[in-house]
Parts: C-alpha cells; structure tokens; sequence
C-alpha cells in the first residue's frame, strides 16, 4: 500500500500540458505525442532562424541587385530528405506500433471486465453484465428514462443480475477492461482525457475500446495526491468550481468560510463573494483538490447541452470494485 | 483589344455583368462582407467562451434575438435580467462560422475574388472562357449565401450541427438544417459553374507565347484549385441531396434505424449509416483544405517574387509540388475519421498518405523561403503579410503531424488543438495571403494605391493579435479541452485552463479594432489613394501590361509573351524587372 501511494504521489494535478495519465498504454501516446513536438520544435527553430537570417540579410539598400540565378547547394534537398525519413520513424516506429496495440490484440473474455458505455443526448448509460458475465438483452420498448435507460429486457433470464448506472463509471485498476460503445440517438464520443482513450459512439454499430488503468490510479489514490494551492486573489470561480478543500479556513473569530470537503460556491456568484470573504479574513491561499479527479466526456458535437455530457469515473482496488458491485446489484434489480 | 465602343448601362456594368474583372470585385466585396460577418459570430461566440453564462455586452445582445439569446440573473437579490447566448445559440454560431468562412468568405474571396480578376489577366485573355457562366457562378453564389443567412429567421434558427454536419445529428435538427443544405447545393453548384471556367480560361486562352511553364505560380494554384472544386464537390452535393431526402422525405441513407431521440422510437425505416456521410462529406472537405490553402500559396508566390526582385527559387518545384499535392489530397480524407472505430489497415493507409502529403507542401515553403536567399527585399505592406505568412503557415502545417498520427490524435482529435491547426493554416495562413493580395492588386483594381503606413498598422496589430487568439489554442487542446463546447469549465480539466481562453477572446477583441485601418484605408483609397500607372511595383507578369484599371477586354494590344513569370534582376537588362509581355 505505501508503494501505491508513493506512485500516487506522481500524479500530477490538471492544467500542465497534458492532464495526467492513468493509463498502462497513455505512456507510449504521451512519448509520440513529446517526442514530434520537440521534431516540430527544432524545425521551426531552424527553419526560423534561416529565415530570419534572410529577411534582415537581404534586405534592400541602395546599389546592388538581387540575384538572378538560384542559390546552388543541397541543403533544402537533404532537408527535404530528413523530414520525409523522420515523419517515416515516427509512423512506423511509433504510431503505428501504438495503434497496433491499442486496436489489435483485444484482451481474452476471461481476462478482462466488460462494460457497455450507450451514449444518448445528454447522458452517459453504463451497463454491466454481472455475476454471469452475460449481458441481458435490450429493446427499444423497454426503455425507461429513469428506471431502464438501455431498455435491458426484464424476462431475460441474463439480464436478471445485470447492473446499470447513469452518469457513473465505476472501474477497477491494473485489470482488462473492454468497453463497448454505442449510442441510442446521434454520434457521441467516448472520451477520458486521463485515460488517453477516445472512441466515437456511433448509432447502430457498437465499437469496443479496451485499456488498463495503473494500479495505483485509484480514485482514493488520486484524490489524495491531486492537491493544489490557489492563491485566493488570482483564482476566479471558474477555475476552482470542481475543487473542494482539503481542509478546514476560518476567519479570526474562528468561524468557518471553507469547510474541508466543501466547494467555493455553485455559481459564479456565489464563487467570488466567497472568494472575497477569503481575502477579507487575510486567507492568501487555499489548499484544494478535484472534488472528482475522474471525468468521461462526449467529444462529439451532440445537442444544445453537449458542453455538460459527463460522467463521473470511479477506479478502485480489487476490493474496492466487489464492494461497489454488491452494493449495486440489489438495488437495480429491485428497479426491474 | 480592348472593347470601349460603348457605354452599358449601370446595371448591366456593375450589377449583371459578364466582364471578370466585375464579377472578380463582385465576389471580393461579398465575400468580404460575408467575412465579417463570421468574424461577428466567432466574437460573440469567444466572449461566452470567456465569461460562461455572463450576459453579453450591449453591442452583442442589442442586435441579436431568439432562440441564439436566452436570460440570466444578474442579480438574485434584484432579480435584474442579462441576455446571454444559448447553447443552441452557441451550436448554431459555431456551425455557421465555419460555413460562412469557408464556403461563402475564403473560398469566394480566394477563388471567385483573386482569380476571375487575376487569372485571366495573368493569361494575357479578354475575359474567361465562358462569361455569361461565369455571372451566373455570382448570381447562384450571391444567392445561396443569402439562402444561408436566412437559416438564422426560421424557427429554431440557424443550422446548429456543426460544418461538418454529422447525421443523426443534423437529421433531427431544426429547419436551419433544412436550409443550409439547400444552401450548399446552391453554393457548390455555383463552385462547379466556376471551375469548369476557369480550366477551360488557362487550357484556352493563354496567349502566344505562355506556355505551360511560363504561367506564374498563381495560375497553376488556381488551375489546380479549379481540378479540386471540380471533382470533389460533387459527392458533396449527391451527399447534400441525400441528407435532405432523409429530413423531408423519411428516406434513411444516413440513418441506422431504431433512433430513441428523447425516449421515444424514431420511425424510419433504417438501414443506412451516419459514417457514409462521413466519408462523402470529407472526401469533399480534406481537397476543400487545399481549396482554401493553394490560391493564397499563389498570391504570396507572387508578392514574394516581386517584393524579392528576383525570380522564384524552384519554380518547377513549386508547380509539381502543387499537381501532387492536389492528387495526393484526394486519398487522405479518413484522417478526419481515426475515432470511428477505424482499424489498423485502413488508418494505416490514411496515416501514410497523410504524412506523403506533408512532402509537398514542406517543398513549397522550402522554395517560398530559400527564395528570400539573395534577394533585395522591399517591405512593401503586402510583403509583411507574405513574409509573415511564411512562420504562421509553416505552424499550421507542423501541427497537422501529430494529428496525422493515429496514436497521437487520440488525445488531441476533436480538441482545441485541431481548431489551432486548421486555424494557423487557414486564418494567419490564407487570410494573412488575401491582404497581401487585396494590398498587391488594388491598384490594378482600381489605379490607386492603397496607403502604406495605415496597412503597415493593420498588419502589425493583426500579426500580434492573431496569434495571442491562436496560439493558446495548441495548450489548451493538449490539456484535453475539447472544441463545439459552449463552456469548457463543465469540465475540470477544461476549468484548469479558461485563462487561455479569455486571453484568446480578448485578442480576437483586439484583433477586430486592428481591422479598422484597413477598411479606412481600402474605401480612402479607393478614392483618394494615389494615382498609379500600369505597373506600380514594377512587375513582370501579364496583368502589370495592361492599363490601371484595365478596360474591358483588358489589353491595349494583344500581349506576346516571350519569357517566364518571374524575371527579376536579370544581368545586363536595364531594369530589375523583365515584363512577360513583348508587345
């Protein structure tokens, strides 16, 4: 466990660069993704440089000419070369191994956890299949907006222990995990920035994507590590609206203004007047932390409300997950 | 040659007229105007996107109505009420800013502007091959974009599905939708009427002496613009077709069948797929990215070769590059499709003739750069803007590489990375190309000199301004933030990063107050800019032998080309610059 939370520790919170990476195959997108910017860098750089060179060199004066016939020499040619021959090194010898691994090769049946993720205007519908490892069928005229949202079939004998939530993805770590997306209504995007994972969800085709989470990535994990320190005269409510405290900020009479748990407000409004307060007690700087680290978004323009499609990731140990998934079956098969 | 025998009247000269040089300022100005107008949507868009669900500043909300305006409270002690915009207000922007920009402001303005009025001049030919088609190219082009622009008064508003227009999507959408597609046939027929023309103009009527090698690079960027425009509209528009059919007629070419839109069951008889239009509409819209980026290589290709004084370095380079990049365009349109579920063979054959692609256009930056090698730069206005064309290109287009990679754009396909990209290439890229045209030829148009030291303000502001709006754009789609969103901070990792884009919003602020000595200067100008003669920046292509502004026919005599485009400084002449023209 004291392992776990030191590699905990690495996680960084949102906001540089990349958000972190949770995912054992994010690593190898992250490398390529470093790797042909600092190509891209030294391109620009020198392509830059000559340029520059140019410009101020040749510029006009009086007296003189231009020249008429074309400078000689294969510089352009070899760089012309090098850039054919390293964007072939970065194809061959990095993307496509990466995308080889991320489409080819799904993990065995038993040996991975399998969720469907349905996407429909403006929610996320996760379906498991329970103890049996069937998924129970699904119609269209089953389907409850609040009860069945997947429209699962309650006289299918496969689905009688099958689990559904609606905004809630609750995964384990270090385990297989093979998600097949769908949509009931228009294209969706299944998307976890921290994960590196992004999968179109496509009506009337199911397109599976499958990854592993780092072991340490734990919800439990993540929200310990992922503390940042604001100063309360720069952050503006938006910036903190998903944070909460991580402890305790009182003014001199000792009443409490930011309780440990609690967020800066609902609404801006609410936001910045308490962000004031927090000044006027002599509070510079407030400890906080993502009151969820864990996000899946829709990355596909779908509707008027497509800016609020989310849902909330849980990951958990071993232990964790069995404790979620008997805590849930109940209760959803109550619902049928 | 030139036909002055008789005087048409106003109408016929100025409104339906059949002379290019007309219909080529026609098409400027509209398009102009039509830019404008997708810059208006873009700032509202960007103050939303900058203050989420803080009411919009008066100039904003005063001229703007439902459904794109919705209420806030302001105040919950008063209850005081500000008009913010809505999200299908938002969606409706966003689609409508990227239609208005590419279809009804830079291609126009690119295409229908730059080249019915240069083209047939720079070929040394009276007019286009086929006049009266290319009145009717404006007269169905002027009309679909007021078609478009009428989405905004129909119930529901305007298109809100994105430029893209993904079915189911767009299928359910309101009756904008409806419109806008009947806007694209009108558009993209009226696109059709014009390339055939301006083929036919370059095979047909070149005069004795221009062969194919001694056209100037604008020509070829043209011709090959013109091949594009032909052959991948078309699918564009059967596509269009079908769309339509699947809202007002029940058909289901793009639907699967077994929709619940809202919890109830859409009654369709299914069986088509949401991925064929994907595949039609990019077939269109991947050449449609050269369509967008080849005229303004060729504007720059000819304001660099004069402002250089001497002749283009690779011109042979420059002109294969432009043939093979217009082909190779054809074969990479699935690149805008990696998170569909694509597999490995066929990403793999996309990623590869994406990376092939980027061969080309390194060649012609490379030939555009090493051109400045020897040179005897003039810092004319148009020259800024082709200099600094050159590094905010050359950003765009080094940014398209980790988007060509699969594994790489699973993290930044559909972020603001892309809109970064795409921007750098077409906004600092071709519009940044377009001034340097409307700088380098008005005098041409109009036998007057735009003013230096006000164009030197707008392109300096501008150059600041557009980057500070997209530059930011790179950092923000690395940190996950995804584009179409109408408030990036419902997300945490989108919140991490919103100073980015209020910097963005302000600069897009800024960079529409730097736009002001430009329009100052393009109608001062117009009438009291200086007098110019013929050829003011002692030019050597075909359009400099003809009078300023050149009467209708163009040419004095019929012009006889003995030598190539660009012959600057040649030893032993008299003068810098050599004319294509002998007689």
């Amino acid at each position: 466990m004291e392992l776990l939370l030191a590699q905990a520790a690495d996680f960084k919170p949102y906001g540089n660069w990349m958000p972190p990476d949770l995912s054992v195959h994010g690593e190898k997108i992250d490398q390529l993704i470093n790797i042909t910017h600092y190509f891209m860098g030294v391109l620009f750089v020198a392509w830059g440089i000559f340029f520059a060179y140019c410009v101020v060199r040749f510029r006009a004066k009086s007296g003189g000419s231009a020249q008429y016939h074309p400078v000689k020499g294969k510089a352009s040619k070899y760089a012309e070369v090098g850039i054919a021959i390293f964007e072939a090194v970065l194809l061959l010898g990095f993307s496509m191994p990466v995308w080889g691994e991320y489409k080819n090769n799904p993990p065995a049946k038993s040996d991975r956890i399998e969720v469907r993720a349905i996407g429909e205007q403006f929610q996320w519908n996760f379906h498991y299949p329970g103890k049996d490892g069937i998924f129970g069928r699904t119609s269209a005229k089953f389907i409850d907006a609040v009860s069945n949202t997947i429209g699962l079939d309650p006289n299918d004998e496969n689905g009688k222990d099958d689990i559904q939530t609606i905004g809630e993805l609750h995964l384990p770590v270090d385990k297989w995990i093979y998600v097949r997306i769908t949509s009931k209504d228009v294209i969706h995007s299944f998307a976890i920035p921290t994960m590196r994972v992004k999968q179109d969800a496509i009506p009337g085709m199911e397109v599976p994507v499958w990854f592993k989470i780092k072991p340490a990535a734990t919800t439990e994990n993540l929200i310990k590590s992922m503390r940042e320190d604001f100063a309360t005269a720069k952050s503006d409510w938006y910036r903190l609206r998903h944070h909460v405290a991580t402890k305790s900020y009182q003014d001199k009479s000792g009443q409490t203004i930011l309780a440990e748990g609690e967020g800066i407000g609902f609404s801006r409004d609410l936001g910045e007047k308490k962000l004031v307060q927090l000044r006027k007690a002599g509070i510079e700087t407030i400890s906080m932390r993502p009151a969820n680290p864990l996000e899946v978004i829709c990355a596909q323009l779908c509707g008027n409300s497509h800016f609020k499609m989310k849902a909330q990731l849980f990951t958990y140990d071993d232990a964790g997950y069995e404790a979620w998934k008997k805590s849930t079956i109940p209760e959803v098969i109550e619902d049928f | 040659m030139s036909d002055t025998s008789h005087e048409l009247p106003f109408w016929k000269k100025y409104i339906f007229s059949v002379d290019h040089k007309v219909i080529g300022i026609q098409y400027t100005i509209t398009a102009l105007l039509f830019l404008a107008f997708g810059f208006f949507l873009m700032l509202v868009m960007r103050y939303q996107l900058a203050y989420p669900n803080q009411p919009l500043p008066g100039v904003f909300a005063s001229v703007l109505g439902e459904p794109v305006i919705g209420e806030v409270v302001v105040n919950e002690a008063t209850g005081e009420k500000g008009k913010v915009l809505t999200g299908d207000g938002y969606n409706a922007f966003g689609a409508m800013h990227g239609t208005i920009m590419v279809f009804l402001a830079i291609v126009p303005l690119a295409v229908g502007g730059f080249g019915n009025f240069v083209l047939p001049l720079q070929c040394g030919a009276p007019d286009m091959a086929f006049p009266r088609l290319n009145m009717a190219s404006y007269w169905m082009y002027l009309p679909g974009g007021i078609l478009m622009l009428f989405g905004f008064f129909v119930k529901g508003g305007a298109a809100n599905s994105g430029w893209t227009s993904y079915p189911p999507l767009s299928t359910i959408a309101t009756t904008g939708q409806t419109i806008w597609l009947l806007g694209m046939v009108v558009l993209i027929t009226s696109s059709l009427l014009g390339s055939v023309n301006f083929i036919v103009t370059v095979v047909q009527l070149r005069v004795k002496g221009l062969s194919f090698f001694r056209l100037p690079f604008f020509v070829w960027a043209q011709l090959v613009t013109a091949f594009l425009l032909l052959l991948a509209f078309p699918p564009l528009e059967a596509a269009g077709i079908l769309q339509l059919m699947d809202r007002v007629a029940d058909t289901s070419f793009f639907d699967p069948g077994g929709l619940i839109i809202s919890g109830v069951e859409r009654n369709t008889a299914g069986g088509g797929s949401p991925l064929l239009w994907q595949h039609l509409f990019w077939f269109l819209a991947h050449p449609e990215v050269y369509v967008l980026i080849l005229p303004g290589l060729g504007i720059i290709a000819e304001v660099i070769a004069n402002n250089t004084r001497k002749p283009l370095w690779g011109y042979k380079s420059l002109v294969y590059s432009a043939i093979f990049l217009g082909f190779m365009s054809f074969i990479v349109w699935a690149h805008h499709m990696f998170m569909t579920g694509m597999g490995t063979t066929l990403s793999t054959f996309f990623q590869a003739t994406t990376m092939i692609i980027s061969v080309p256009s390194v060649i012609i930056l490379t030939c555009l750069i090493i051109s400045l090698w020897g040179a005897k730069i003039r810092f004319t206005t148009p020259m800024l803007f082709a200099l600094s064309f050159l590094p905010m290109f050359a950003i765009g287009g080094l940014t398209g590489l980790p988007l060509g990679l699969t594994a790489a754009d699973i993290h930044l396909h559909d972020t603001y990375y892309v809109i970064g990209h795409f921007h750098y290439v077409v906004a600092p890229g071709t519009i940044f190309a377009m001034f340097a045209g409307v700088y380098y030829w008005f005098p041409k148009a109009s036998g007057r000199r735009m003013n230096e030291w006000l164009g030197r303000i707008h392109w300096f502001f501008s150059f600041i301004f557009i980057n500070a709006i997209f530059m930011p754009f790179f950092f923000m789609g690395m940190a996950g933030v995804l584009r179409r969103q109408f408030d990036q901070t419902e997300t945490l990792h989108g919140a991490a990063v919103q100073g980015l884009s209020v910097m963005a919003t302000w600069a897009a602020i800024g960079l529409a107050v730097a736009q002001l000595p430009f329009v100052i200067n393009f109608f001062w100008s117009m009438f009291a800019g200086e007098r110019v003669g013929q050829n003011p920046w002692n030019a050597t292509t075909l359009e400099w032998s003809a009078p300023s502004p050149p009467p209708h026919g163009n040419f004095d005599t019929v012009p006889v080309v003995a030598r190539g485009p660009y012959e600057y400084s040649v030893p032993g002449e008299k003068d810098d610059f050599s004319m294509q023209a002998t007689a």
